[in-house]
């Protein structure tokens, strides 16, 4: 669930981030094309070959109107196929896919400085089942609203700039259902649920880039409009859920000799006044309260590197870990009773890759990854917390 | 060089004791449920792997072109498509794009053969056409953007008949009288196309059905003739389609 609300956000940065980058040269109508296409065959140790993908498209047309005046728009599609996954984010077999469509209005008040208001909307499906209809998705997301952003450059040389923006969403889920809801009230054929993951999300970042190094603050809220916070007697009390996340994260992408480094690190506070109920089976009278349930602290690093052996070829290497440790939830053992230790997941990916540069604007990879998923989290009945796997794939980038 | 390294990659992926979890048996049961469920959208992506939705090659006004593999070997898809250019880019006036319609038809020779030597089939019909238009401009010397509309059509049924002992083709222990099933949608289509070589090209393109949320990657390289292709349905049941097609641009 948190990762349907971040991805929303990460694609609303990004294209952003997109606007912000789009070429910009004499001519009146810039177009921007961005396409990512990845195909993988998963290992796991536990479970059958599987195989995924992703696309990203992004397709953007940039209208110089006059020389202060530009307008930008942006059509993105992102699909997210079966793969490994971090602990509590998803299973193997889920699907995404997603249309965003972002309008700009950028208008440049000095030489340095910039304001870019738009507005957003997005169309999100999920679904887990091979044959499940794409509009059943109980995930399924609609979000609508817009964004104020202000760029001020303050090293031309060397694109130094730094952006502050605002972000609004008003989010609806046209198909969720609580289960805790349905199982206290399965008599009831009436709709009790509809509308419980709704909310409005509001963002304020800011964020920093100069000579390739990038960074920033992001601190987000979750405001739910329906669902309430579960009481320690197993009923829902009066207290609306509330969730923010706050940020961190900085990176760079720069080439040393023949070494091409674009490492990415990021630190992530998680807090949700959401507890939990944990029903061990149905028709359980005695159930555990789990105060606190959803807070967490995520650590993430990406570093990969590639060895550019010729101008076409380049040899690659990526090594990954996110570490999730949750504030108060206590790690389960086998039998779904709660330990006396908090818990903790970790999710580490090595890669070997090969790429070819097929020309100056698209390039082919090659990747194999070995990946290790570890938790002191136990109770593995729905959800996978300790595995090891393989994967290989191949990727296609064209960018223009 | 390039072949230390791929040896090297095929070491560093084979090593794993994973492969040993592989349950081939219960795969094939798992695609041939997939099948089952959704034969036409099965069928259909081998329409798209014969569809030419690229845009013609400029300075050129009219194409044929006729899908290899895997439409007429193995599938026995009989095909064939053609481009005709409406507009070349900039003729009317700067920056106004390339327009050219597309369009084909393709009719299953296996299905045919089938109702004409087999016992138990009583008639067969495997079948469809695509029509639609592409706009494309170039957005520098070496880079050409194309965007696209299509209507794809296709039509799959047959008709059994019992065999000398009463009973009909079983699929999966399932006894099967008859099916008609059929697909049909509007698609968008978003490319980039790119210079590889002299005479050759390399493309990169996003298909999109409106109703039925089919999508597809189509990744290309084509020359005077020929078109080598590597398209993926991520939500298919094959995921990749190697793609051998035969072209003529007039």
């Amino acid at each position: 669930m948190k990762k349907t609300i971040l991805s929303a956000f990460i694609a609303a940065a990004m294209a952003g981030s997109a606007c912000a980058t789009v070429a910009e040269d004499s001519k009146i109508f810039t177009p921007y094309f961005d396409m990512t296409l990845s195909e993988a065959a998963f290992l796991p140790s536990e479970g059958n070959i599987f195989s995924g993908g992703n696309i990203n498209t992004q397709v953007g047309l940039l209208s110089k109107i006059t020389r202060k005046d530009h307008l930008f728009g942006l059509y993105t599609f992102n699909y997210a196929g079966q793969g490994f996954a971090p602990q509590d984010s998803k299973q193997f077999t889920d699907r995404s896919m997603s249309h965003g469509f972002n309008f700009e209005y950028r208008r440049s008040l000095t030489d340095s400085l910039r304001v870019r208001p738009g507005i957003a909307f997005s169309k999100e499906y999920r679904r887990t089942g091979a044959n499940e209809a794409w509009d059943n998705g109980l995930y399924n997301m609609n979000s609508s609203g817009g964004q104020l952003a202000l760029d001020y450059s303050f090293d031309m040389e060397r694109n130094g700039y730094v952006t502050m923006q605002y972000l609004f969403r008003n989010v609806k889920f046209p198909n969720y259902t609580d289960l805790l809801r349905e199982f206290q009230n399965a008599g009831n054929t009436a709709e009790t649920s509809g509308g419980l993951q709704d909310q409005t999300m509001g963002q304020v970042s800011l964020r920093p880039n100069w000579n390739k190094f990038f960074g920033g603050v992001t601190y987000t809220v979750q405001n739910y409009k329906n669902q309430k916070v579960v009481a320690d007697t197993g009923v829902y009390g009066d207290t609306k859920q509330k969730d923010t996340d706050t940020a961190f994260d900085f990176g760079f992408h720069h080439s040393l000799w023949i070494l091409e480094m674009y490492p990415m690190v990021s630190y992530t506070m998680h807090k949700s006044n959401q507890n939990f109920m944990k029903y061990k089976f149905l028709g359980d009278t005695a159930p555990e309260f789990g105060k606190d349930y959803y807070s967490f602290k995520e650590f993430a690093l990406s570093v990969p590197l590639d060895l550019n052996i010729t101008s076409k070829w380049a040899i690659g290497g990526a090594f990954n870990i996110q570490r999730r440790a949750y504030d108060s939830r206590y790690a389960r053992n086998e039998t779904n009773d709660f330990t006396t230790a908090k818990q903790v997941n970790t999710m580490t990916t090595l890669t070997g890759s090969i790429r070819k540069r097929i020309n100056e604007v698209a390039m082919v990879r090659l990747f194999g990854s070995v990946i290790v998923a570890s938790s002191n989290n136990k109770f593995e009945k729905y959800m996978p917390y300790n595995y090891t796997g393989n994967s290989f794939g191949i990727a296609y980038n064209l960018s223009y | 060089m390039k072949r230390t390294i791929l040896i090297l990659l095929g070491l560093f992926l084979i090593k794993s004791s994973a492969f040993a979890a592989i349950d081939w048996e219960s795969k094939g049961m798992q695609i041939a449920g997939e099948i089952l469920a959704n034969p036409a959208g099965f069928f259909y992506d081998f329409q798209q792997d014969l569809e030419g939705t690229t845009p013609l090659p400029p300075g050129k006004s009219f194409g044929i072109q006729t899908g290899l593999f895997p439409t007429t070997i193995p599938m026995t898809y009989t095909n064939v498509s053609a481009k005709l250019r409406l507009h070349a880019e900039g003729r009317i006036a700067p920056g106004v794009p390339q327009l050219d319609l597309i369009g084909g038809y393709w009719d299953m020779l296996a299905a045919k053969l089938a109702t004409k030597n087999s016992d138990t089939i009583d008639d067969a019909k495997f079948g469809g056409y695509y029509a639609g238009g592409i706009l494309s401009t170039s957005v520098s010397p070496r880079v050409r953007t194309f965007w696209g509309y299509k209507r794809s059509v296709l039509s799959a049924k047959a008709k059994f008949l019992p065999n000398s002992r009463g009973k009909y083709p079983e699929l999966l222990g399932t006894p099967v009288k008859d099916f008609d099933t059929g697909f049909k949608d509007d698609f968008f289509i978003a490319g980039i196309e790119t210079p590889k070589g002299i005479g050759k090209l390399w493309s990169i393109q996003l298909n999109y059905g409106i109703k039925t949320k089919i999508f597809s990657s189509k990744v290309s390289w084509y020359g005077k003739l020929f078109e080598l292709g590597l398209n993926i349905y991520p939500e298919g049941v094959l995921v990749f389609h190697p793609v051998w097609n035969f072209h003529l641009n007039f």
